[in-house]
């Protein structure tokens, strides 16, 4: 329970000072929110109104001070962009970004779990000599470039799947629930996630395969052996599930990390997502709406990060004794 | 031509420089003032805009041809926005753009605001130019209604800009726009002057030819907002024009016609106009639009919409004569009024947002207001906005010009290459945003056949900008050497594939009307006439750098 709330305060302490980073490193970037709306701006008059709309008169500190208490109540301001709540703005895309990250993050750690498994069994045969080297080249594969390709493949050459958004123009739905569960909206996330997919399932292949190197050295692996079990057994029931705990580590702070780092994939497959909010709204000095984004990625990591070490606290003793000591 | 167009502008331009280089009473002697400083020509980057960027650098290749030290420097736009606009002393030379509009089909917005010296300080005269007899003429065809008149007058300012080169015109790109000629009528397109067949008059008339009635087009901006009272984005402003009508619109001929309005009467004296409203007409919520509505979608403005407040400034007094009639008075006489104020200002409806902008509190416009039902008077009705995905429009089957389509759809996609594909698959049926290469739409229109492409010229220009405030730009003749030495021809083939035509106005050939023909042609240019000029001003290479006349310092605030 003191651990608990010693990880907890802990946590609040990382969101507080990146909640302050945020505020001053976007208002001390080159370029003012005003910029956004140069082409029609023309009077000083009109300026200064929107200064005062922004809040942007007040100081620093006034500011600063203002932007915490509201922060305090869950209100991250108004974005000065799209002239809405930060919280509305971001809620309309980040359920796409969440789905798209655990899509391929499920399919890149299934993938990589039972492929890094293998690879270390097989170590030393040709099967490695052939798959190590894939992994690295698929990993280390520009995104955009990969994208490009399916695109051209799957959607432009066969037709099979749709190029771009997350559902076909001008569809109906009774629900958001409807929306996301629909065919029309998976085929529409096929490409994306399968990109994203392919970028992300070194890191679990290759953690696996290390983790499993280690543990099929040790003694009650040559005792299953012994026992005469199945190479499958061995294999995954006893070797793989004790090399695991570590990527499950990677998977939980994949999440937070993949979540707000999608905006290549975004930008290639036109998906709705926070990474495209994060651009634009950097680029057009939106400073709430950008510190808005950047902490709600920030939040996801940190309690995707406090999940992490509290599942691993329960679940490995050795952790527990550590932390006591 | 002016009597002495060297030696008045001389006078005014650079009065102030000239006057503290008398007062520096350097050595009559002497072979050569200061050496010209290094100049910074600030550009787009070039991932953002590699059209711009590498005319950026073709100019500064040949202008260090002159012995001028030039460094190209990409930014982001605001950042540009922010070193250009905001702080108006501190840049030399950079690279800049107008964007066509369907307003700027009357020359008078980009003739008047551009250059005019009330826009000096804040507005849209960045560069600083200032010159007395240019002012004089800009207002005066503003006051002039005869339009053979008037254009004597936009012609003669057209002049003096080539011949102050007050910017450095480069070329006024043409737009390409492809759609599926067996989803859509070819034959019910229709060109806009400047804007191509990506226009109102295209989406209200076109007519499908087979079951798919829904058109389903695109744009790689990130929309910003739908609201009748704020000028947002450029494709924010695609939607506005359909959901809300106006007076009048901007024809396929480039000029004012009546549309929200039956007729538009002038008094003698141009001083009042009368408009009578259309029978009939209903907002998407099914009451009936009224002269009052008419009255209130022209007052707001002035206390809540800070940008379309100037449109509607020359209004003294609205006085509505019966139930379909209504009366502007103007303070003078305005020759843009129509394209500028009828054409331009949204018909909003009273009964839904008297009461928001009652609601406002100090400091807030109309601009900062979510009206989600967007209830306009127009062709389509808003169906919903998904953000970052798509808007949905539908056809407006009561409106007394109904289109033919059933529904219209902007898919934002931001990746070029892959609207040539979405195009080729039918996920796209009508390309209204392609920034990508012209000769791969056209290869991908033939390879497929289904494929119509239209090119147009644009009323937008791009252009490179002298800051006048700041020495040697101040110098007419120095300005000019420089213009002189752009190969624009080069700029069009190689940075602009060819699709772009040679520029040297504001107004756009596009604009046949208006535009002064073979403006383009009457600057000389050439590396040996642009060191001639040069040599001629006093200018003098030493050591392959370039000096100022002799007795010349450099001054200016740094």
């Amino acid at each position: 329970m003191v651990y608990f709330l010693k990880r907890f305060t802990h946590m609040l302490f990382v969101l507080w000072t990146v909640a302050t980073i945020l505020f001053f490193m976007f208002r001390t970037m080159p370029g003012t929110p005003l910029a956004a709306f140069i082409d029609n701006t023309t009077t000083a008059e009109q300026q200064n109104a929107l200064i005062r709309q922004f809040g942007l008169d007040k100081s620093l500190g006034e500011q600063y001070w203002l932007f915490l208490t509201n922060l305090m109540q869950g209100d991250l301001g108004q974005s000065f962009f799209f002239k809405k709540p930060v919280v509305e703005v971001v809620m309309e895309v980040f359920p796409n970004s969440v789905i798209l990250t655990l899509t391929s993050l499920i399919i890149a750690y299934l993938f990589g779990i039972v492929a890094g498994a293998y690879l270390a069994w097989r170590r030393g045969s040709w099967v490695e000599g052939v798959g190590i080297p894939l992994v690295l080249t698929t990993r280390a594969a520009p995104e955009f470039w990969l994208g490009m390709v399916f695109l051209a493949i799957f959607s432009f050459h066969f037709g099979w799947l749709p190029a771009g958004g997350a559902n076909s123009s001008g569809t109906d739905w009774s629900s958001g629930w409807a929306r996301v569960t629909s065919l029309d909206y998976m085929s529409h996330l096929a490409l994306p996630a399968i990109t994203l997919a392919i970028y992300l399932q070194g890191l679990p292949l290759l953690l696996m395969r290390s983790n499993m190197l280690n543990v099929l050295q040790e003694e009650f692996i040559t005792m299953a052996r012994m026992k005469g079990l199945s190479t499958w057994a061995i294999v995954m029931r006893h070797a793989a599930r004790n090399a695991l705990l570590p990527v499950a580590t990677a998977f939980a702070l994949g999440i937070g990390g993949a979540v707000g780092g999608n905006v290549v994939v975004e930008t290639v497959f036109s998906w709705p997502g926070i990474g495209r909010l994060l651009v634009n709204a950097v680029s057009a000095s939106d400073y709430p709406l950008a510190q808005g984004a950047f902490l709600m990625i920030t939040a996801v990591l940190v309690v995707m990060n406090f999940i992490a070490d509290i599942t691993y606290h329960l679940l490995d003793p050795r952790v527990r004794v550590a932390a006591r000591g | 031509m002016l009597l002495n167009p060297k030696g008045l502008l001389r006078a005014t331009l650079s009065a102030a420089s000239m006057a503290a280089l008398l007062a520096a009473s350097q050595p009559a002697a002497a072979q050569s003032g200061d050496p010209i400083r290094k100049l910074t020509l600030i550009s787009r980057a070039q991932a953002a805009n590699p059209q711009q960027f590498q005319s950026a650098e073709l100019i500064a290749q040949a202008w260090r041809e002159l012995g001028l030290d030039v460094e190209v420097q990409g930014m982001p736009r605001p950042q540009q926005s922010d070193a250009v606009w905001y702080n108006r002393d501190t840049w030399d030379l950079t690279m800049w753009q107008m964007a066509g509009r369907p307003e700027r089909s009357d020359p008078d917005e980009l003739i008047y605001n551009l250059f005019h010296s009330s826009t000096r300080e804040s507005g849209y005269n960045f560069v600083g130019y200032e010159n007395l007899e240019y002012d004089e003429i800009a207002e005066q065809q503003r006051r002039t209604a005869n339009r053979a008149e008037r254009k004597v007058l936009i012609d003669r300012l057209q002049d003096i800009v080539n011949e102050d080169q007050v910017y450095a015109f480069l070329v006024h790109p043409l737009q390409t726009f492809a759609f599926d000629k067996t989803v859509w009528d070819a034959s019910t397109t229709i060109v806009q002057p400047g804007l191509g067949i990506k226009n109102f008059w295209t989406f209200s008339n076109i007519a499908p030819l087979g079951d798919q009635k829904d058109m389903i087009l695109n744009s790689s901006d990130e929309l910003n907002a739908i609201n009748p009272f704020y000028i947002s984005g450029a494709t924010d402003s695609w939607i506005t024009e359909l959901i809300w009508d106006r007076m009048m619109r901007i024809g396929p001929d480039g000029l004012a016609e009546p549309w929200a309005a039956k007729s538009v009467e002038w008094a003698d004296d141009a001083l009042s106009v009368t408009v009578t409203l259309r029978d009939g007409m209903m907002w998407h919520d099914g009451t009936p639009v009224t002269t009052d509505d008419v009255m209130f979608s022209f007052t707001a403005p002035i206390k809540y919409a800070p940008m379309y407040k100037p449109f509607v400034e020359g209004i003294t007094n609205i006085e509505v004569l019966d139930a379909a009639t209504v009366r502007f008075d103007l303070t003078e006489p305005n020759a843009a009024f129509e394209t500028s104020t009828l054409a331009k200002v949204n018909l909003a409806p009273k009964h839904v947002w008297e009461p928001l902008l009652a609601a406002l509190s100090e400091g807030e416009s109309a601009e900062s207001i979510l009206e989600e039902t967007r209830i306009g008077s127009g062709p389509f009705k808003f169906n919903r906005w998904a953000s970052q995905q798509e808007v949905v429009l539908d056809a407006n089957a009561d409106h007394w010009a109904p289109p033919k389509m059933d529904r219209w759809i902007l898919r934002i996609v931001l990746n070029v290459e892959a609207t040539l594909g979405m195009l080729r698959s039918g996920e796209l049926n009508f390309l209204s945003d392609y920034t990508g290469d012209p000769t791969l739409l056209i290869e991908a229109a033939t390879a497929d056949g289904d494929i119509d492409v239209v090119e147009s010229v644009d009323v937008g220009f791009q252009y490179l900008a002298f800051n006048l405030r700041r020495p040697p730009f101040n110098d007419t003749a120095f300005r000019r050497a420089l213009s002189a030495a752009i190969n624009r021809e080069l700029i069009r083939k190689a940075a602009y594939n060819g699709f772009a035509v040679n520029a040297n106005s504001v107004v756009s050939p596009a604009l046949s009307y208006w535009h002064k023909a073979g403006i383009a042609d009457e600057l000389p240019t050439g590396m040996d006439l642009a060191k001639t000029i040069l040599a001629d001003a006093g200018y003098v290479l030493e050591d392959g750098k370039l000096h100022y006349p002799a007795g010349t310092m450099e001054t200016f605030d740094k």
